[in-house]
C-alpha cells in the first residue's frame, strides 16, 4: 500500500526525533555541526520552488542513521525546502515494508523524497553504494596488511579477544578516516534527487 | 558440554532476536550448557555457533536462524557428547 500525506503527517518533526532519542544524541549532533554542506549544495535545495515532503524511517542506534540523518537535517535547516516526518524503523512497520532494502532487509535511514503533487522523486536506503564498496575495499586492505585478523569472510567469534578487539579499532578508525568521503557522497546522493526536479 | 556463541551486529538492532535466541536455548536446555557466549559486533553479522561448528551465518545463509535449528544442532552434538 503506498504511503499517503495523511500517514506522512503522522511522523515526529525532525527536532521531535532528536528530543525523542535515548541515545546517540551527543554524535548525532556533532555530525549535524560537523555536516560539509557547500554553499551549491544548499543552492541546491533552495532553488527549489515549493518545498519537498521527506519521509524518513530511522532508529537512534543505526550508525547509518547517526552519519546519515544529521546531513539530511542540515541541509533542511539551511535551505528551508525539505519538510521532515521521521519515523521509528521498528513501530511503523507498515512504512518499513513499503521501503526495504533490496525487497528484504529492514536497512535504515529511508528518506523518500516526495513533490507537492504527492509523487515520489526519489529513494535514499542506508548509504551510498559508492561508500560501500569504498569500504569493502579498504576493510580488505586491513586484513592484507594484518594476517592475525584471518580471513575477512570468517565470524570473528573464534578470534582470541585481544585480536577481535583490535579488529574492532582497526575498522572502526578506517571508518571515521573514510567518514569525509562518504559524508561527500551522501550529499551527491541527495542532491541527485532533487536536482531532477524543474525550477518554476 | 556444549557452548553457542551468538555474534550479532550491535549496530544494526539485533538485540531482539540474539535476546530471543539466548532465551529459548535457556529454557530448552538449562544447565546442560557450558556457556552461552554473546559477541556484541557490527558489520551486519548474525552468527551462531553451537560447539565448533558454525549453524548460522547471516553472511552465509542469510537472514536470522529459526530457533529449532539451533536447538536441534545443540540436542545432536549433547547426544553425540552422551552417545
Amino acid at each position: 500500500m503506498a504511503v499517503t500525506r495523511e500517514r506522512f503527517n503522522q511522523g515526529l518533526t525532525y527536532q521531535g526525533f532528536k528530543d525523542s532519542m535515548t541515545q546517540n544524541r551527543e554524535p548525532f549532533e556533532n555530525n549535524e555541526r560537523n555536516a560539509p554542506t557547500e554553499p551549491e549544495d544548499v543552492a541546491a535545495f533552495s532553488r527549489l520552488s515549493k518545498p519537498l515532503d521527506v519521509l524518513v524511517i530511522a532508529g537512534d542506534w543505526c550508525a547509518d542513521v547517526i552519519a546519515n540523518l544529521p546531513i539530511l537535517g542540515r541541509l533542511a535547516l539551511e535551505s528551508g525546502k525539505l519538510n521532515l516526518r521521521v519515523f521509528d524503523r521498528d513501530t511503523n512497520e507498515d512504512l518499513m515494508s513499503e521501503y526495504l532494502n533490496g525487497g528484504q532487509f529492514r536497512s535504515v535511514p529511508v528518506f523518500a523524497f516526495f513533490d507537492a503533487d504527492w509523487r515520489q522523486l526519489g529513494v535514499f536506503t542506508e548509504r551510498p553504494k559508492s561508500v560501500t564498496e569504498f569500504r569493502a575495499k579498504k576493510r580488505l586492505e586491513i586484513f592484507t596488511e594484518h594476517p592475525e585478523f584471518g580471513s575477512p569472510n570468517a565470524p570473528v567469534d573464534q578470534l582470541p579477544e585481544e585480536t577481535r578487539t583490535k579488529l574492532n579499532q582497526t575498522i572502526r578508525a578506517m571508518r571515521a578516516e573514510t567518514a569525509p568521503f562518504a559524508n561527500r557522497e551522501v550529499i551527491r546522493e541527495l542532491r541527485a534527487i532533487v536536482e531532477k526536479v524543474p525550477v518554476g | 558440554m556444549i557452548k553457542v556463541t551468538i555474534t550479532y551486529c550491535a549496530e544494526c538492532g539485533y538485540e531482539p532476536q540474539t535476546l530471543a535466541l539466548t532465551g529459548a536455548l535457556m529454557k530448552a536446555f538449562h544447565e546442560e550448557l557450558s556457556a552461552i557466549e554473546i559477541i556484541p559486533w557490527f558489520e551486519g553479522s548474525f552468527d551462531v555457533r553451537v560447539g565448533n561448528e558454525l549453524v548460522h551465518s547471516m553472511y552465509r545463509d542469510g537472514g536470522f536462524p529459526e530457533h529449532e535449528t539451533i536447538i536441534g544442532a545443540v540436542r545432536s552434538q549433547i547426544q553425540s557428547h552422551t552417545g
